[in-house]
């Protein structure tokens, strides 16, 4: 009688030790950029959503669905817009739903213009002219949003945002330029505010 | 209040952040409201750049990484289990092929027991290679008794049913001991999407060895009629 032998033809241990080396590297290579990148995530949807709760979970999911396709990013040089990008439109979904769920709930007991619910710590940090700036942001394109927080953001220069968000400097500059008209036209009625301050 | 003819004038350069210049900044010296307005407005633009600020540089949780990174953890985690059970269903599937190519292995074994009583030899199938492809075909033994009418030729490729393209889906499979290795060449081959070294109709039908299988005896048969109808 002739001896059998079980084998899966196409598997080889190689194979495996390679596929798993390559999630190591990955996951390494990902983690660098972490600590880089995590803060920006976390900043860009802090100012959209103006609450320190729902910005680190939209940080938390941006970074995760990096990761996920982090493999697939073809020039890793383009991490950062590309993370800044994820984070804005998932910040902006989430306000989105959470404005959707305050007028469905709450609007009767809401006063006009009121920034979605935020904790202790927030009240306590922002002032009346904040809160005013706050939803006067919100309100602007989203574009010019963008831009103007990356803009204020510390150690980005012009170049830098043109670069990460593949626009021109002179785009940046006058979108940063009507972002701040338009705040200011909003604001200008607040100016008694500001001379209190 | 401001001259109207110099209003945006003033807040297009404070929004800009620019010193007025030529016509505007001799206005601007001559009136003394419009000096007002112009430090005005920029003071409210010192105030949305110093509020932008606080917006955009807002302290980062300390929780906020490691959070990230036990999620990045979990994320990896139901993938194992997903291979896990991957595994536990390419090793059932497995099983149910192997016990396949064993009946058919065995088959022919066990119709020729009564034949080997009368005379013919039972020799264990031979493996012999193609010249061609060095794909081996399986011959099982030949059975002496030349006038069976049954007569199947076997040219079966080991891995035709056992390998796909995408190697990693491979299910095990039963093969002789001096096969392995022709299949795991062959299956190679299906990864590196080459063409397969072996299809039926490139086979020399020469090295198609006939297998002659002997026809199954039948013990006579004892009918016997039911139990109902011996009442009837």
């Amino acid at each position: 009688m002739q001896e059998l032998v079980l084998v899966q033809p196409g598997r080889t241990a190689g194979g495996e030790l390679e596929h798993e080396a390559a999630q190591t590297d990955i996951r390494r290579e990902f983690e660098q950029r972490l600590a880089e990148c995590g803060p920006l995530a976390y900043r860009v949807a802090r100012g959209v959503l103006r609450n320190s709760a729902d910005a680190e979970d939209v940080a938390q999911e941006a970074l995760l669905r990096a990761y996920r396709r982090f493999e697939h990013l073809r020039d890793r040089n383009r991490f950062r817009a590309w993370l800044v990008r994820i984070a804005f439109r998932l910040a902006l979904d989430r306000l989105r739903s959470a404005k959707r769920r305050e007028l469905r709930d709450t609007l009767w007991s809401q006063p006009e213009h009121h920034p979605p619910a935020v904790n202790a710590e927030d009240l306590a940090a922002l002032n009346e002219f904040q809160t005013h700036l706050d939803v006067a942001l919100a309100e602007l394109p989203k574009k010019l949003r963008l831009v103007l927080l990356l803009a204020a953001m510390e150690g980005h220069t012009i170049d830098e945002i043109a670069s990460m968000l593949g626009i021109s400097t002179g785009t940046v500059k006058s979108r940063i330029f009507y972002a701040r008209r338009q705040l200011a036209e909003k604001l200008r009625c607040h100016a008694n505010i500001i001379k209190k301050r | 209040m401001p001259c109207q003819h110099y209003k945006e004038a003033l807040i297009d350069a404070a929004a800009s952040g620019s010193e007025p210049r030529g016509e505007l900044r001799a206005h601007l010296d001559a009136c003394t409201a419009c000096r007002a307005a112009f430090e005005q407005e920029q003071s409210l633009f010192a105030s949305i750049d110093a509020g932008l600020h606080v917006t955009a540089n807002a302290e980062v949780p300390a929780s906020l990484l490691p959070r990230v990174r036990a999620r990045l953890d979990k994320a990896s985690a139901p993938r194992r289990i997903w291979a896990a059970n991957w595994l536990v269903l390419a090793s059932a599937a497995a099983i149910i092929v192997a016990l396949f190519v064993t009946r058919a292995v065995w088959r022919p074994s066990t119709v020729q027991s009564p034949v080997e009583t009368a005379g013919n030899s039972s020799e264990p199938p031979k493996v012999t290679p193609s010249p061609q492809n060095q794909i081996p075909v399986v011959v099982p033994p030949a059975v002496k008794n030349s006038d069976s009418p049954h007569q199947v030729a076997i040219a079966r490729n080991p891995a035709e049913h056992a390998t796909s393209p995408m190697g990693k889906t491979m299910p095990e499979v039963l093969v002789p001991r001096d096969q392995e290795v022709l299949l795991a060449n062959y299956a190679e081959q299906w990864r590196l999407r080459k063409r397969a070294p072996l299809v039926a109709k490139d086979a020399d039908a020469t090295i198609l060895a006939l297998l002659q299988v002997a026809p199954i005896q039948i013990a006579e048969l004892d009918v016997k009629p039911l139990a109902e109808e011996i009442s009837q």
